[in-house]
């Protein structure tokens, strides 16, 4: 869980500019500290939360300590057992869509720290995702796995140009797919 | 009737002798002097011709003997039209004349007056009637007593008692000649004619001319001259042209006039103009006249010298048909030796050879240019009767056709050029084979393409060749030309029937490869979807026993679990490698050491549990030559077919799998084989070694992709894959791959 936050990250999660959050810094009606011996300020969670909820900003974008993962796959039984197994995990917060207009709303609007999808759903193909993720600046932190039936080995790569950060072969380990995305999300 | 039977067949054999008569010594002389001027008149001699009947006979026999048909043969006028002057002349020429004793002892002037007669009255009678031509009535007229000219010429002693009994007992000559002769002169013209070969109407004219009856068997047309000649005979017999000084017509002229369909007034007047018309051809035809031995001398010799001047140039002219003639004769013999050779080598040596037996030459060329004009094909024929063939290419320029455009630009064959100036590549190259020159060429041409070309020497000595031969080089070089040009078409067509059935065989191996092609990527498309569908199953039920298995604390339980999990994902492997196979990812070249390789891959599989089964031994060089490849598909790829031949040799304890690595030498190519003593493979099974999924044993345990995943793998890498195999005797599989090109230090 993130304890300190920087006034950038401060204002990402905000939705408001970094000029703002500074101003209400020094106005003091966020509270914080600087970094010792430079003028970087840091926020700490609590102040922002409290900010936050002062000043009626939703806070959705304030991890609660879990992180929230996405799940896409068109086979429905797929993606009740990746969501039961994510969730016994108990750090992550799931999310489902099981196509790729849903998955495109949601992506949207629950801010994914990671996205599982699978390579090949009805109505769109995992590229065109990612590609429109990788163009959305304010996903930039999310990591994404690819899961599939069938991918050739020269498409992988293809993916992993496209600046996809996992792929996994059905029927996979679910541990190994576990422990992938905590080591792409908590290095 | 013995006698008479003898004294006849005397007659018959004295008349076979006869070959040509004579004729007046008047007569001779004037056609001796006609002939003797520098240009004979043509019209002067056809007068002479038609007013004599031995001339006539003569020149008719002359167009028979030359081969006329006799139905074509019916006048002067045809005869002249059939034989050329000269040959008139010259037979004409070696006339033969009368004994003027016997002639008049006989007054054979009478006689041929007679014959004149008729044949004027004839012409008249079928102008009248117009349905006979008037210049046939005219020689059948001349010819009708010819058999009286024989007999009077032939028995003169005898043809004069014949007179003297027809006027002492005052019966007409026919009578006579029976008492005297015991035949009459109607029969002997008609065999001279028959045996003579003249046409069966003369024939009948000479014969019938004093019977009244028709004969049955004649055309009507036939018939008709006869009579016609007939009539004239009684014409101008009356008019006192007869032969017998008195004489009494035995037949009615009026009847036989009638039978015509002329008045007796009419043939009356005929007689009467032929008669007015008789002085006018009298002197003309020599009949009046009767020179003197001195003028016969003359004219006799004069007609020696001409016979002797028209034979000296015959026989030149003989002579240069004789040579043309034998020259034809070698080239048709050229020809049919040449029809039979195939190639052009053998060709080329024929027409040396020949050239060599049929011309003074010391050396020959023959030689073809190619028809791209890049390589020349020749033989060489030395002076020491050896042949020697050569062949090699011809830069452009190398041989001049400057020459060759003018003697192909000459319309009258040209006599040969020199050939040091433009064959000089000849000589360059062969020069010293050729020995000393002056060397001559003649261009082969064959339409309007030149073939090759002739290069030849005289014989030394002889200071060049002969003209004749020279001559003669134009046609050899045509009909080896054809030959030639015929050898090269045939030669294209064979190329061009080989190129077809290369292409077709192409055609057929590349559509054979379409339609596998095909039916992979069918297989392969098939394979994906079915991977895709199926992996989605597989990874809930792996999925779920893993959570099962997470949870579950008995041994036994976690470990059928376990077993579900690695089902599961050998189910996903199977689809991956169907996957794979159909769509075999392109290959890492890289230069690999195959020997290097090789220990590699053997090692793998010493390495472990000493085996029970089958040993597995190496026999590789060192190092070998580095082949080109993708070394991990590869390996595979020998992987794969090592576990194949130690399958094989399963059953077999004592069985032997041996891998053997070999650079073949000047092909540079390295070849890997695995070779076992296992049970070998029976055809059906053999065949379908590489097939996808297909396993030769009933129990097999294998996935059956191992083979084909192999050969793609070796096949993409640029190696060439065969498999040997037969039962009882073990199985050899070869890899031979190309050794990458060494980089020359």
């Amino acid at each position: 869980m993130k304890e300190v936050y920087s006034t950038g990250e401060a204002a990402k999660i905000c939705r408001v500019s970094q000029q703002t959050i500074i101003r209400c810094f020094d106005a003091g009606k966020l509270q914080g500290f600087y970094v010792p011996g430079s003028r970087f300020r840091r926020i700490p969670r609590d102040a922002l939360t409290k900010f936050m909820r002062e000043n009626g900003i939703p806070l959705t974008n304030l991890d609660s300590g879990k992180k929230k993962i996405l799940v896409v796959d068109d086979e429905p039984d797929i993606v009740e057992m990746l969501v039961d197994a994510l969730q016994r995990d108990g750090r992550f917060e799931v999310k489902t869509a099981s196509c790729g207009y849903d998955a495109g709303i949601l992506t949207q609007q629950f801010q994914p720290d990671a996205i599982v999808l699978d390579y090949m759903l009805q109505d769109i193909n995992a590229d065109v995702v990612t590609k429109a993720i990788k163009a959305n600046p304010s996903l930039e932190d999310t990591r994404i796995i690819i899961i599939s039936g069938m991918i050739e080995d020269d498409k992988v790569q293809s993916l992993y140009d496209l600046g996809v950060h996992a792929y996994l072969r059905k029927p996979f380990q679910i541990d190994e797919l576990v422990n992938k995305i905590s080591e792409l999300l908590y290095v | 009737m013995g006698a008479s039977g003898l004294q006849r067949r005397k007659i018959e054999v004295l008349l076979d002798e006869v070959d040509s008569l004579p004729t007046l010594p008047g007569v001779a002389h004037r056609l001796l002097s006609t002939l003797a001027a520098p240009r004979p008149n043509r019209r002067d001699l056809q007068l002479i011709l038609e007013s004599d009947a031995t001339l006539s006979m003569r020149a008719v026999r002359l167009a028979l003997d030359l081969g006329s048909p006799s139905d074509s043969v019916t006048s002067i006028d045809a005869v002249l039209a059939a034989v050329p002057f000269e040959a008139i002349v010259a037979d004409l020429l070696g006339i033969e004349i009368v004994d003027p004793q016997v002639a008049a002892d006989l007054d054979l002037a009478r006689l041929w007056r007679h014959t004149l007669a008729t044949g004027m009255a004839a012409q008249a009678i079928a102008n009248r009637l117009g349905t006979i031509p008037p210049p046939q009535a005219l020689l059948a007229g001349i010819l009708h007593d010819f058999g009286q000219i024989a007999l009077a010429v032939a028995l003169p002693r005898a043809y004069r008692q014949v007179l003297d009994h027809a006027t002492s007992v005052s019966t007409d000559l026919v009578e006579a000649e029976h008492k005297v002769l015991h035949v009459d002169h109607a029969t002997v013209g008609k065999r001279l004619a028959s045996r003579w070969g003249l046409s069966e109407t003369l024939q009948n004219v000479i014969w019938l001319h004093h019977q009244a009856q028709v004969p049955a068997a004649g055309a009507p047309a036939v018939a008709a001259l006869a009579q016609v000649v007939r009539l004239a005979d009684l014409v101008v017999r009356q008019e006192g042209f007869g032969y017998q000084a008195s004489e009494q017509l035995r037949d009615s002229t009026t009847e036989v006039a009638e039978r015509l369909g002329l008045s007796i007034a009419s043939a009356e007047q005929i007689g009467r103009q032929v008669a007015s018309a008789f002085v006018l051809n009298v002197e003309p035809a020599g009949l009046q006249s009767s020179p003197t031995p001195e003028q016969m001398q003359a004219v006799l010799s004069a007609a020696r010298v001409q016979l002797g001047r028209m034979y000296r140039s015959q026989y030149h002219e003989g002579r240069r048909v004789e040579a043309a003639a034998r020259q034809a004769d070698l080239l048709v013999r050229l020809t049919g030796d040449l029809a039979a050779h195939r190639s052009a080598k053998d060709v080329l040596t024929a027409v040396a050879a020949h050239m060599r037996e049929v011309l003074s030459i010391e050396t020959v060329v023959v030689y073809m240019v190619s028809r791209e004009d890049n390589y020349v094909e020749g033989v060489i024929g030395a002076a020491d009767g050896t042949t020697e063939h050569f062949i090699h290419g011809l830069k452009k320029g190398e041989r001049s056709d400057a020459a060759v455009s003018g003697f192909l630009a000459a319309t009258v064959p040209a006599l040969p050029g020199r050939a040091e100036g433009t064959e000089s590549w000849l000589f360059q190259r062969h020069g010293a084979k050729l020995g000393a020159g002056p060397f001559y060429t003649v261009p082969m041409t064959a339409g309007d393409t030149l073939v090759g070309g002739l290069v030849l020497s005289a014989k030394p000595g002889l200071g060049g060749l002969p003209p004749q031969e020279a001559a003669q080089l134009a046609a050899l070089a045509s009909t080896a030309a054809a030959a030639l040009k015929r050898v090269q078409a045939e030669s294209q067509l064979v190329n061009l029937s080989e190129q077809l059935a290369e292409v077709n065989r192409d055609l057929s191996a590349a559509e054979h490869d379409r339609v596998q092609r095909r039916n992979v990527a069918a297989l392969g498309e098939m394979a994906a979807g079915a991977a895709h569908e199926i992996n989605n199953p597989l990874a809930i039920i792996s999925g779920r026993a893993q959570q099962l298995a997470a949870d579950e604390t008995v041994p036994a339980r976690q470990d059928m679990l376990k077993t579900i999990i690695q089902q599961a994902a050998r189910i996903s492997d199977i689809l991956a490698d169907l996957r794979q196979f159909t769509h075999p990812p392109a290959p890492k070249l890289a230069e690999v050491d195959a020997a290097a390789l090789a220990r590699e891959v053997v090692a793998e599989f010493q390495r472990g549990p000493e085996p029970k089964g089958p040993a597995l031994e190496l026999s590789a060089p060192d190092t070998a030559a580095p082949i080109r490849v993708d070394r991990e598909q590869i390996a595979g790829a020998l992987r794969e077919i090592i576990k194949n031949a130690l399958d094989a040799c399963s059953n077999d304890t004592g069985g032997t799998v041996t891998v053997a690595v070999q650079p073949l030498g000047p092909q540079e190519t390295v070849r890997l084989a695995v070779t076992d003593t296992g049970t070998g493979m029976p055809p059906q099974v053999r065949a379908r070694a590489f097939d996808p999924f297909y396993c030769g044993r009933d129990a097999g345990r294998r996935r059956g992709l191992g083979l084909p995943k192999a050969y793609r793998a070796v096949v993409a890498s640029g190696g060439q894959v065969t498999l040997e195999s037969s039962p009882g005797r073990g199985t050899t599989v070869r890899l031979t791959f190309r050794a990458a090109q060494p980089a020359k230090a």
